[in-house]
């Protein structure tokens, strides 16, 4: 309540402080700065908060060494970042380069702190006006076409972030030799593990709750709700109708075949109360034979399981999107905007903090990745892989320094950077690029990835998510059942499904 | 009033048991978080993300502290944080006593509208946003002064002084007066000295409250140096996963994979944790007494 208020009045002062400063955007006409010109000006650059000191990593050298531009480097805190960010720009502070989460720079936008880049753009930042799509301009751009910031767009579309990590060597004890990829054979690798081991182990711990929005918050593995066609919390049917999971026809098997699950044992009895710490502690410890997860659970877990348990690479399987009865499985792509780097009004170095970001573009394979031969080699397949310690030593936080990445490019070069934890890895080889060699079929897109902001989308959406994990996590228990649905809709209804729908509706149709 | 020797009667007696039980488990709540949170700090990584770790260290190692000590800004914000509690203390001890010795005073032209003044000031705080525009206008933000000046008097602090000089005997001033003495060799020559408690125990309770600050360091500031210890912690807590990403670097079973086994994020929070309350623990045995005190002179007279 008191942080509530907090945030409110901080709003509230900072709003009506935009409000006296600020103009009402238009397409800028005016003539365009000029540039001083590298080793003339310091700019100033505002990130979010990490764990390492920002001024003294080696990519402020390498970035200089390249660019020719001095930097001075600032980090919002790690709690309240959103209540310093606003103080800070409403109070005048003059960076010039503000890197901001999306609903960060969504705030900045409506309150007119932030600058039209498009003059800019064309004048210095050609490289970064060629790094992305039209679509995610358009993103970046109010109703007028106005641009106000530049994107580091997630690196690798087409990643299964969540997958499950597997104890082949339980699994071999119990005479199976090879992980399903079917729901069927998923159901009948549960059956005859909890057949074979009964109460010593438990048998699926999940689940893996590491984002706070998204569908990445659910109580259920996207593996299996991709067997039944179901790959969003909102999706688009082929009449370009915009519809909620629990609307999808198999909505209510997928709920069913959960329960099933749970009510044989199949499921950690705990899967309710599990949090991403606890799913990781059951599996590193030696508890679980399978676990829902990340690259984090991978990093984390597999290690120790070496190390406590005497484990080797092949004594781990990786499952990822199941397929249902009829071949169904779908998957959604993780194209979505990561950071968004902008342009204070009080910027006194605009045009060169543009530049700046062109000329590192220009050179995004050596201050992220590196020298070939020192911090990189392309092995047999051409593939970036990183040369250990030395990539880690200097270029492992080059994440932190990144505005805006020529795109194609850079999904290219960014998997060297999961390359240098071979737990990882070993994960992504095994789920991510075995899916886009062997099913690249599976992927669908995300229909609201470039969405705006919109006013009931902000408003219920976490309500009806958080009422769709408590109506799974009823039925799992066995305290409703699929027959309940409807009255579930009808709640759903009421918490604002419908206007929801609605705006996302009229976001497709103008499409 | 029980005189020594006196036997207990036989509820005294089970009141005794059961208050040293409470206190017992009392102390357990208080003593067996930090014996967890040690423990992980210098217990092997693996042992701590498989969870095995309770309240005494296994496969005991110190990478994670070295880790913390010398691969992270640990010194730099410990500096800040040192400089600002004992800077401030000063600031805020000259600023307290030179503002509460006056208004202990009857004889004070004006007593009454000061006072009230600050127990205005007291009761209704501007607000965030008021505040941050009056640091930002004197130009501090981003230094020491950023975390110092805004504390540099508390008012309740500043009555419980006046408080404490209202009692005083007069007699003893009014002597130095006769001698010749000035307010201010008065002051500082004559009622100090008399006051050691009050003042011991104030300059505690701004120390702890300057050594705990974590909002107002992290508002006023923004330059990673300037972090104090506070803000490290949420730092490192709120990060530890990235900071283990470089960690992992490297193959199974090579020199550098092999670091994994004793440095977790789990074990470097700990880790940061531990150190970071370390020079508290050193210092509390010192001044308990006074911060005893001080808890009692507040609820007296404040």
């Amino acid at each position: 309540m008191k942080k509530g208020l907090t945030i409110l009045v901080v709003m509230l002062c900072a709003l009506s402080l935009f409000a006296s400063g600020g103009k009402e955007a238009t397409t800028t006409t005016s003539t365009v700065p000029e540039l001083k010109g590298p080793g003339n000006v310091t700019l100033k650059r505002l990130g979010y908060n990490v764990g390492f000191d920002v001024n003294n990593d080696i990519i402020v050298g390498v970035t200089e060494e390249s660019t020719g531009y001095k930097v001075e480097y600032y980090a919002l805190p790690a709690q309240n970042a959103d209540e310093k960010l606003l103080m800070e720009v409403a109070s005048g502070k003059d960076y010039d380069i503000v890197n901001l989460s999306v609903d960060q720079w969504r705030t900045l936008v409506a309150n007119g702190a932030l600058l039209p880049l498009n003059d800019l753009l064309d004048a210095y930042g050609q490289d970064i006006l060629k790094g992305n799509t039209q679509d995610v301009w358009k993103a970046l751009s109010d109703e007028k076409g106005n641009i106000y910031g530049v994107a580091y767009m997630y690196p690798y579309d087409t990643e299964v972030n969540n997958f499950m990590i597997v104890r082949m060597d339980l699994l071999r004890k119990a005479g199976i030799d090879e992980v399903p990829t079917t729901l069927e054979g998923f159901y009948n690798m549960l059956k005859t593990l909890k057949a074979f081991y009964g109460e010593e182990y438990i048998i699926l711990a999940g689940p893996y709750k590491n984002a706070a929005n998204g569908s990445n918050s659910l109580v259920f593995p996207q593996i299996i709700s991709s067997a039944f066609g179901i790959s969003n919390d909102w999706m688009v049917d082929e009449n370009n109708k915009v519809y909620y999971m629990s609307e999808s026809e198999k909505f209510d098997e997928l709920v069913s075949f959960l329960a099933k699950c749970a009510s044989e044992g199949l499921f950690d009895p705990d899967w309710a109360a599990n949090t991403t710490a606890s799913v990781t502690e059951k599996f590193a410890s030696g508890r679980a034979i399978i676990a829902c997860g990340d690259r984090n659970l991978a990093q984390a877990a597999i290690p120790t399981l070496m190390s406590n348990q005497g484990l080797t690479e092949d004594d781990f399987g990786f499952l990822g999107p199941l397929e249902g009865e009829d071949g169904v499985c779908t998957y959604q792509e993780s194209l979505n905007i990561g950071k968004i780097s902008a342009i204070l009004k009080n910027s006194k170095n605009a045009a060169d903090a543009i530049n700046w970001i062109n000329l590192k573009i220009q050179d995004q394979l050596f201050i992220n990745i590196g020298v070939e031969g020192v911090h990189f080699y392309y092995d047999e397949e051409g593939q970036i892989a990183p040369i250990n310690p030395i990539f880690a030593d200097e270029r492992g936080n080059s994440f932190y320094y990144i505005d805006a990445t020529d795109a194609e490019e850079f999904k290219f070069e960014w998997p060297s950077r999961i390359r240098k934890s071979a737990a990882q890895w070993l994960a992504f080889e095994n789920v991510t690029l075995k899916t886009n060699a062997e099913r690249p079929e599976v992927f669908v897109k995300n229909p609201f990835a470039f969405m705006p902001a919109s006013e009931n989308y902000a408003k219920y959406n976490t309500t009806l998510l958080n009422s769709l994990n408590d109506f799974v996590l009823q039925v799992m228990a066995g305290k409703r059942n699929v027959s309940d649905i409807p009255t579930y809709m009808s709640d759903w209804k009421n918490n604002g499904g419908e206007a929801v729908r609605a705006e996302l509706q009229s976001y497709i149709d103008a499409q | 009033m029980r005189f020594k020797g006196t036997p207990k009667s036989k509820s005294e007696k089970v009141f005794t048991v059961v208050a040293y039980i409470v206190m017992t488990i009392l102390g357990l709540i208080c003593i067996v978080p930090c014996l967890n949170i040690f423990s992980k700090a210098i217990s092997n990584g693996s042992k701590v993300t498989a969870g095995e770790i309770y309240f005494w260290p296994k496969s005991p190692q110190l990478e994670t502290v070295k880790y913390i000590l010398t691969k992270t800004e640990f010194f730099t914000c410990l500096k800040n944080t040192l400089i600002v509690t004992v800077l401030g203390t000063f600031i805020s001890m000259f600023t307290t006593i030179t503002t509460a010795y006056p208004l202990s005073k009857p004889s004070f032209r004006g007593r009454k509208f000061f006072v009230m003044l600050y127990v205005i000031s007291m009761v209704f705080f501007g607000g965030i946003v008021p505040a941050y525009m009056v640091v930002n206008t004197l130009g501090i933000l981003d230094t020491y002064w950023a975390i110092i000046l805004p504390f540099a008097i508390v008012q309740f602090n500043m009555f419980v002084v006046k408080s404490y000089f209202e009692g005083l005997p007069d007699s003893i001033e009014e002597a130095a007066y006769i001698d010749g003495a000035g307010d201010g060799q008065v002051l500082f020559r004559i009622v100090l000295p008399m006051s050691t408690p009050i003042i011991a125990t104030v300059s505690l309770l701004y120390g702890v409250n300057y050594w705990n600050n974590y909002f107002h360091a992290m508002m006023y500031t923004s330059s990673p140096n300037m972090r104090t210890l506070q803000v490290y912690l949420y730092d490192i807590i709120n990060n530890n996963q990235a900071m283990m990403e470089n960690l992992y670097s490297g193959a199974f079973g090579s020199n550098v994979g092999k670091t994994l086994e004793n440095i977790t994020s789990e074990g470097i929070t700990a880790a940061a944790v531990t150190l970071s309350i370390i020079p508290i623990i050193a210092i509390y045995p010192f001044v308990q007494r006074y911060l005893i005190k001080g808890i009692t002179i507040g609820s007296v007279k404040g």
